[in-house]
């Protein structure tokens, strides 16, 4: 039997190799199989190789696979769901700019109509007022005439008056007149 | 003067396991494990609903199954691989719960510590290999194999000895040793700085500061323990990688 012997001598500590002072083993090496060994390990590898080989992967696996598959179809709806929503939200949106661009139109029409109708209200009433200012201006005018006519009368009156009383005698009402249109139109 | 000592234990003691009845012993009794509770969680997992959002056991064996398929497959067989999936699913797996053992309290012993689970793999691979080479390329498989496209006539002989050794005889053999060897070594590792944990604990010594420096080999112990997490899932990926490198390489030489 090989053996070592380790002795604890106070702190001192050496390995003793006790080879020399055994027998020779009966025992094979140890690197030599046992074939005990072998047969129950063949016979366990080889059962648990072919269950695996021919039920328990193909069983696992095909649960993997079936739930793979589903997660890829999931992803696969889900970006078509996706890319669904997408051309809807782009499709809305340019029925958006479309009804944008028909109100903005409509808006600038009704702006445009407005815009005429106000002129030509503005014009009308620029006109009546024109109309009515010039109405006014040759009523005015008549009324200053008139009131001319009478200031000249009664300034010839008065003048003529006037003149007598300091000749004694009545200027020509033609003198007079003619003094006074004269007078006035200084 | 005192002088306590610890024999460390004859090597085929922390790795030879009595038979619990019968020719079965805790190697196999491991290897059925493995093989049950990788079973088991498939079928628990096959059961859940699969339209809803894995959780639990199907969450765990379905992220296995991605892990095989993108991390291995697709990455070395490419698309045409992904045949292979059971079968490098299979591998991964059974490797893995071989390897955990080493380190769940009570069991402590990977299974793949021993040559048996190593070496069928590494064959079965190899049988598998080939198998695959000749169904793909037919006979050209050995040529194609010894003689890599675009090699000198001048260079033949000896690049067909040197590849014949490599693709025929070492790549199994080397598959063997890899996974036997690390998960053997991280299993004496663990053994070693248990005893000597245990054995400056119960020292009988007048040196009051050697019961105190066992926390030196125990924050060992528990370093291993957590890197021996590591390396059964890393070990158990390696041997499935180059499983399904070399079953891509067999059936697309181009590659």
């Amino acid at each position: 039997m090989h053996s070592a012997v380790v002795h604890l001598h106070g702190s001192l500590v050496h390995l003793v190799s006790a080879a020399a002072e055994e027998t020779v083993s009966k025992d094979p090496g140890p690197i030599v199989p046992e074939l005990k060994e072998l047969y129950w390990s063949i016979g366990s590898f080889v059962v648990f190789a072919l269950l695996m080989r021919f039920w328990l992967f193909p069983k696992l696996k095909k649960g993997m696979d079936a739930r793979y598959e589903g997660i890829r179809s999931a992803h696969e709806s889900a970006d078509a769901e996706r890319s669904s929503a997408r051309a809807e939200v782009a499709d809305y949106e340019a029925q958006v700019a479309a009804i944008k661009a028909e109100a903005a139109r409509e808006v600038e029409a009704a702006r445009s109509t407005l815009e005429a109708e106000r002129q030509a209200k503005l014009t009308e009433v620029n006109a009546k007022l024109s109309a009515q200012r010039a109405a006014a201006a040759a009523e005015a005018q008549a009324e200053r005439e008139a009131s001319r006519d009478q200031i000249h009368s009664a300034v010839a009156d008065v003048a003529g008056l006037a003149g007598e009383l300091a000749t004694g005698r009545r200027p020509s009402a033609d003198v007079v007149t003619k003094v006074v249109s004269e007078v006035m139109a200084r | 003067m005192i002088a306590e000592s610890f024999s460390f234990p004859e090597i085929n003691s922390i790795l030879r396991w009595q038979d619990l009845f019968v020719s079965f012993n805790k190697i196999a009794l491991i290897a059925v494990a493995a093989g049950v509770i990788g079973i088991a969680v498939f079928l628990l997992a096959g059961r859940k609903d699969a339209s809803k959002a894995p959780k639990g056991v199907r969450n765990l064996a379905e992220t296995s199954v991605e892990f095989i398929e993108n991390g291995i497959v697709m990455q070395t067989m490419g698309k045409d691989g992904l045949g292979w999936t059971p079968f490098l699913l299979s591998l991964f797996v059974f490797i893995y719960l071989c390897n955990v053992p080493g380190i769940i309290p009570l069991i402590q012993m990977p299974a793949t510590a021993r040559m048996a689970i190593p070496m069928f793999l590494a064959l079965l691979v190899w049988v598998i290999y080939n198998g695959v080479g000749l169904k793909h390329q037919g006979i050209k498989y050995l040529t194609n194999t010894i003689w890599p496209p675009g090699v000198p006539v001048a260079l033949k002989p000896l690049v067909g000895i040197i590849e014949f050794i490599s693709n025929i005889i070492v790549r199994p053999f080397s598959l063997t040793v890899r996974l036997f060897a690390n998960m053997l070594a991280g299993h004496i590792l663990l053994v070693t700085f248990a005893l000597l944990t245990q054995s400056l604990i119960t020292a009988e010594t007048m040196q009051l500061m050697l019961k105190p420096m066992a926390i030196l080999p125990f924050g060992m112990l528990v370093f291993l323990t957590a890197f021996e997490v590591l390396v059964a899932f890393l070990q158990a990926y390696i041997f499935t990688i180059l499983t399904a490198v070399y079953i891509g390489g067999a059936a697309h030489p181009e590659h």
